[in-house]
């Protein structure tokens, strides 16, 4: 069995696995989760087969595991194509994607109690879909991917989400599909101009990519155009500030597991988008509204640390926590500097693999006291001891603590902003950058205080709890399940905080081939058409991405 | 070991013009940080010091902790910090150096809330990690700005494979390499940055130094952290992590060698916390915060030693964190013995005349602040004399730098060749005292260190006075015994005294074994550090060493000997002058005046009644009432400045450390939190509500066109799409695009056949 097979399988046992969990269903709950776990277990396995194929240097030429196969025919016009691979940029998503499965399983073992069937069968939709996004390499078939997450996810936050459910999934749908709703006319838009320049209508996304890379859009104005198309569906999904207030709602009355899932990776679906459209295939709109969507990045920041602060509510603290992250991935990603892209990649998996851990810790929190108010609890590191441990382990790590794997990504970030605003040439508002570079480093104390002010209020001090009913069992700490659910992100926070080498080199190759367009376009001040002296050609590029090692 | 990452050495961007004049910085300088370690003469001495006292502290708290449910987690912790520690002061790189400081972070904030029972424990490792984090945001900032200012963050020179732009082969490697930021290639030929980003790198740096050795204004992290257990105040707090800061500065002396204006501020900000926290150190009772103020005192003179910058300073900065980590963690562990003893209780009100009971405890405390007051011939004489005679050197060779460089310009302006005349002789001179100064900066610098030299003067008198009173409030007078201690006031154990014991011979002993400047000019430790790399490049021959100062030590030692006589005098006996000291120092008298009752009762006093009788007699009473109005008044105006002096007198603000906290409180913290709250209510009513309401307009649309409303949500969908594929269509025929194509060969049949 080549690689190619493993991926096809990889993305399509889970959806499989609904079927199955359909059949299983009249043998009762443990039938069925214990066929959802196993489901995920064995997607596990199969992606970490992939992941360990995967060439180390990240060198992975017209691409890894590719399956390219037509789809409405080769003879029609229309050459949509079922056309995935793996490639570096990708790569640790699809990895997060299936171990936060397996968490968001363990999570869900006890916390759901109605209609069990259903919710495993979405929560494994779910899964093929994120693993199939972050594979697509064809527009309508991410599209496809992209918004099929959207609909497990309602379900799962509509039935079995806490009090103001329905309204929380009705808004998070309606926002992210009219955003993205924008988002597939822009795509389509990249295409037609692509057939209007080539005469060839492809929707593969790595040709369009080389193809636009090589001779962007004109003129700009369409591309900006393009680019904000985009940005209205990624923007809302990632979410970059002002576009958030979907996220805390929807966090909030989700499900642990639908919260998990949610921070864990539908948000980087957003960051991906645009670092896989907006970066790579609009180069120009990229350099000229760098500067502006590096403002929206640091205000994201800022504010969402800010904001955390005002919380009284555990969930929604995190929640806002993610927005003030997210900014820091945006803020890696538009510094379109080479070592802020690569953090803020990372970052990507570091938030997800953090926060996808403090909601499901804080899912744990709930199933025990019924409540996530800050002010009902108090010293609670005496009582649940592990769940304590592993609490500020998680912490640490969202708050950029060296040796864990958050201060890898913001570290990159930091330091590359810092470096493209004062000192990359030729500067483009050099003031501007500057500034924010600045000011996003101010983001690092700010997230350690409210953090650090949660656990503190939460798990030191004096015993607090809610009171309980007698009937309720005892409350106690973190037992097998639970720690195994949350282990293997622990090993992954202490991993890739010591060898943060390890799971760049294998992304370098992917996001300079990515970003490559778009910082010369910047440097040269927009393509001001001396670009054609030195057009980049997609073979060329691919040529010495082989040989330069 | 291992790459921590490594972006760029190997790999280049795709480019199909290789000559193309955008090079980028990352093609140029590799981002990639190696775990190296280094050891030199600098590494050494932290390396031998936190070992020795890490062991001797762990052997204590086998005693202290014995009783403690958290037990395993003490060790855990300390064998963490140990850890870090030791690698904080071997690697190799700024950005490994900045992962260990945090690490060394976190174990303090993990064991300040070792107890995190207690809430103030629990705020405490708060707070020090917070300020912490302050400092950090500078160190980052400096880090960065040395990564674009130099193109490396490694301290020793880097082979790399390829020849770039910014690698020259250096000779000793014989291979290309990137000149490290510490490494032998820049510090032989002094390539450092100065002007205005030496300047910035230094105070960033500096910056981040404050907040992990507590300086002013970061301090204000280190008196809380003592909510921490004893052994860990002694080790961490006292002796080895936050001499880190200086261990920082220290190490990157040739950048600080650059910026003149940068070790100016450097010593200033030392001065300056040395002087503020013996003054606060002066009025607490709380034995542990004493000595806590202390450290961040003595701190400051390590600064003020490295803000000198010659070599005499940095090696009498260097001394001093030595002989201090002996004998601090000799008095924490002794103030730990005591609260063990004392049930935990710590106010130095509630127990007194403890000599006793407790015997080896007393006469190793007593050894300790022996040495701390500077008192010869114990340690911190030693090295506190070197630190004031290195400044008072510094200064005195700056005045004279001053006088001969007017007198220099005097001559060229005479002679007529004034520009170059003055450049050349500047220049020539400047060759002496370090870095190339202006006339302006001489002169700042001059007098600068003039001051801090008076400053540090007095501080030591400061010194010994605190430390003196906090002996005499816990050994001596009549013995008091909290009623916590229930039965267990007597001597510590032998697993706790040993320790206590070996720390006091080191703080005896070291002194007098590592400056021998006294007797034969020699000082094994100033010459053994002088071996670092970094220190005999950039300030090579600034001034020959082991001269020792004899004025200078004469009146550091009197003033020493004065502080400790006002605390005997004070405090030992009666302590009836205290109070009187107590009363003057807190203008009683003075706010007196503003009192209404003092007021009233002088309308009483039987002078002014026989005025007021004969006044009413000859029919000028009101004459007299006015008068009395007036004087009134008057005290009243002049009182009310006073009554501010009830907050401000001298000792209120000693008494309250100078209200830092509530300053901050108030300026930062409060406004962040009210800001907080408003970006909360923003949130939800400006930025959500906005999402609504453009979320309502298609239903107020939808109400104009009732009759489609047919309220399934099927049928909007439908709609969506519709309208998503007519725009789409109508963009397609503009351009003559595929799908109209597709529906035209479709239309007419032929099918298939793609354009």
């Amino acid at each position: 069995m080549n690689t190619s097979h493993l991926l096809i399988i990889a993305v399509f046992l889970p959806f499989v696995g609904a079927g199955l969990i359909g059949v299983v269903a009249p043998f009762g709950r443990n039938a069925v989760r214990v066929t959802a776990l196993v489901v995920t277990l064995l997607t596990l396995a199969c992606v970490l087969v992939l992941v360990a194929g995967f060439p180390s240097d990240g060198q992975v030429g017209s691409g890894f595991a590719v399956t390219d196969l037509s789809w409405l025919g080769a003879e029609s016009a229309l050459d949509i194509r079922f056309h995935i691979g793996l490639d570096g940029l990708g790569l640790w998503m699809f990895a997060l994607s299936a171990i936060l499965m397996v968490t968001s399983v363990l999570v869900s073992w006890e916390a759901i109690k109605s209609s069990e069937s259903l919710c495993y069968a979405m929560l494994l939709l779910l899964e093929a879909g994120c693993l199939g996004v972050f594979v697509a390499r064809d527009i309508i078939l991410f599209y496809i991917f992209f918004e099929f997450t959207l609909i497990p996810l309602f379900f799962l936050i509509g039935i079995w989400g806490s009090e103001q459910r329905q309204y929380a999934a009705w808004k998070f749908f309606v926002y992210t599909l009219a955003g993205s709703l924008l988002t597939f006319l822009s795509l389509l838009a990249i295409v037609i101009w692509n057939y209007q320049t080539s005469g060839r209508l492809v929707f593969s996304m790595p040709e369009l990519t080389a193809a636009l890379a090589a001779s962007p859009i004109q003129p700009v104005g369409w591309q900006l155009v393009i680019f904000l198309g985009l940005f209205a569906g990624f923007a809302i999904k990632v979410p970059l500030f002002p576009f958030h207030t979907w996220l805390p709602l929807a966090h909030v009355q989700a499900p642990t597991a639908g919260s998990v899932i949610l921070a864990g990776i539908l948000l980087k679906i957003g960051t991906y988008g645009f670092v896989r459209f907006n970066i790579a295939m609009l180069p120009d709109a990229t350099a000229m509204l760098m500067p502006a969507m590096l403002w929206l990045a640091v205000l994201g920041i800022i504010y969402g640390a800010l904001v955390a602060l005002a919380q009284k509510d555990i969930k929604r603290l995190v929640a806002y926590s993610s927005v003030s992250h997210l900014g820091y991935c945006m803020l890696g990603l538009f510094a379109l500097n080479r070592l802020a892209v690569q953090g803020g990649t990372l970052q990507m998996v570091n938030h997800g693999i953090s926060t996808g851990a403090l909601f499901a810790l804080v899912g744990m929190l709930y199933e025990r006291y019924h409540t996530r108010e800050i002010s009902q609890l108090g010293g609670l590191a005496r009582r649940v001891p592990r769940l304590a441990f592993f609490m500020l382990v998680f912490t640490f790590s969202s708050i950029g603590l060296p040796g864990l794997n958050g201060f890898a990504g913001e570290f990159l970030i930091l330091i590359g902003t810092f470096q493209r605003a004062w000192f990359d040439q030729p500067a483009v508002h050099p003031e501007q950058l500057r500034l924010i570079s600045v000011l996003a480093v101010s983001g690092v104390v700010l997230g350690a205080w409210y953090m650090l002010w949660m656990v503190q209020r939460v798990f030191f001090g004096p015993l607090r709890e809610p009171e309980r009913v007698k009937s309720e069992p005892d409350i106690r700490d973190l037992g097998w399940r639970e720690s195994l659910a949350l282990a293997p992100l622990a090993v992954l926070v202490v991993w890739i905080g010591l060898q943060p080498g390890f799971f760049l080199r294998r992304m370098t190759p992917a996001l300079d081939a990515a970003s490559v367009a778009a910082t010369k376009s910047l440097e040269t001040e927009y393509g001001d058409g001396t670009r054609n002296a030195h057009v980049i050609q997609p073979a060329v590029a691919e040529r010495n991405a082989i040989g330069g090692n | 070991m291992w790459s921590w990452v490594n972006i760029g050495d190997a790999q280049t961007r795709p480019d199909t013009e290789p000559n193309h004049a955008d090079q980028h910085l990352d093609q140029k300088w590799p981002f990639r940080i190696d775990v190296t370690l280094r050891i030199d003469a600098l590494t050494c001495i932290m390396l031998t010091m936190v070992t020795l006292i890490s062991s001797l502290v762990a052997v204590f708290s086998i005693g202290y902790m014995h009783a403690d449910r958290g037990y395993w987690r003490f060790f855990a912790y300390i064998g963490l910090f140990v850890f870090s520690m030791t690698m904080l002061v071997s690697v190799s790189n700024f950005m490994l150096l900045f992962v260990f400081w945090e690490a060394v972070g976190v174990c303090s904030y993990l064991l300040i809330g070792f107890w995190y029972e207690k809430p103030s424990a629990a705020a405490a490792g708060k707070k020090a990690f917070l300020v912490n984090r302050v400092g950090d945001f500078g160190f980052m900032l400096g880090i960065f700005l040395i990564w674009t200012t130099y193109g490396t963050l490694n301290y020793h020179d880097t082979p790399i494979s390829e020849e770039g732009p910014a690698a020259v082969t250096v000779g000793h490697l014989g291979a290309v390499a990137v000149p490290g930021v510490l490494g032998a290639t820049r510090i032989e030929s002094n390539d450092y940055q100065g002007g205005g980003i030496g300047l910035a790198i230094c105070l960033l740096l500096l910056l981040g130094a404050c907040g992990k050795s507590a300086q002013f204004p970061l301090h204000v992290w280190l008196p809380d952290a003592m909510e921490g257990p004893s052994p860990v105040s002694a080790l961490i707090h006292a002796a080895t992590m936050v001499t880190a800061g200086v261990y920082m500065i220290a190490r990157c002396t040739p950048l600080f060698s650059a910026s003149s204006d940068g070790q100016l501020v450097v010593a200033a900000v030392g001065g300056f916390t040395a002087l503020f926290a013996g003054l606060i150190a002066m009025t607490q009772f709380d034995l542990k915060r004493v000595l806590a103020y202390s450290t961040i005192s003595q701190l400051g003179y390590m600064f003020l030693a490295l803000g000198t910058g010659t070599l005499a300073g940095i090696s009498a900065g260097m001394f001093h964190l030595f002989t201090h980590a002996f004998f601090k963690a000799l008095l924490f562990l002794g103030a730990g013995s005591v609260m063990h003893a004392m049930g935990n209780v710590i106010d130095m009100r509630q127990f007194g005349g403890l000599r006793k009971r407790m015997p080896y405890t007393f006469w190793t405390f007593l050894i300790g602040c022996v040495a701390l007051s500077g008192i010869a011939p114990l340690s911190g004489f030693w090295s506190k004399d070197a630190i004031v005679a290195s400044v008072h050197s510094k200064a005195h060779l700056l005045e004279v730098e001053w006088a001969q460089r007017q007198r220099g310009s005097a001559e060229a302006s005479r002679s007529g060749e004034e520009a170059a005349g003055h450049q050349v002789h500047s220049a020539s001179v400047s060759t002496e005292a370090g870095p190339l100064m202006s006339d302006a900066q001489l002169a700042r610098a001059a007098s600068g260190y003039q001051w801090l030299y008076y400053m540090a003067m007095f501080t030591g008198l400061l010194t010994a006075f605190y430390t003196f009173r906090a002996v005499y409030l816990t050994f001596f007078g009549p013995e008091v015994i909290p009623p916590e201690a229930g039965g267990h006031a007597h001597e510590s154990p032998p697993v706790m005294v040993w320790p206590l014991v070996v720390l006091a011979v080191f703080a005896a002993a070291i002194g007098l074994i590592l400056d021998q400047s006294w007797l034969n000019g020699t000082n094994p430790f100033a010459e053994f550090l002088g071996k670092t790399p970094s220190l005999t490049g950039a300030v090579a021959a600034t001034e020959t060493l082991g001269a020792f100062h004899f004025t200078v030590a004469a009146v550091s030692m009197l003033l020493a000997l004065a502080g400790l006589f006002l605390a005997t005098y004070l405090y030992l006996g009666d302590r009836r002058a205290v109070r009187a000291l107590k009363s003057l120092m807190d203008f009683r008298s003075l706010t007196r005046m503003s009192d209404a009752e003092v007021l009233a009762r002088l309308g009483h006093w039987r002078w002014i009644q026989v005025v007021d009788h004969a006044a009413a007699r000859i029919g000028l009473h009101w004459l007299v009432s006015l008068i009395g109005q007036i004087v009134t008044l008057l005290m009243l105006v002049i009182g009310a400045p006073l009554l501010l002096g009830r907050f401000v007198s001298p000792y209120r603000l000693s008494y309250g450390k100078f209200f830092v906290d509530q300053i901050y409180s108030i300026l930062i913290i409060l406004p962040l939190h009210g800001f907080a709250a408003v970006c909360n209510a923003v949130d939800r009513w400006v930025v959500d509500g906005t999402v609504n309401l453009v979320g309502r307009l298609p239903r107020m649309f939808g109400n104009l066109m009732r009759g489609m409303q047919t309220g399934l949500i099927q049928f909007y969908a439908l709609a969506m799409v519709l309208g998503v594929l007519v725009l789409l269509l109508a963009v397609d025929q503009q351009l003559s695009g595929p799908i109209s194509q597709f529906l035209n060969q479709f239309l007419s049949g032929g099918g298939g056949v793609g354009p």
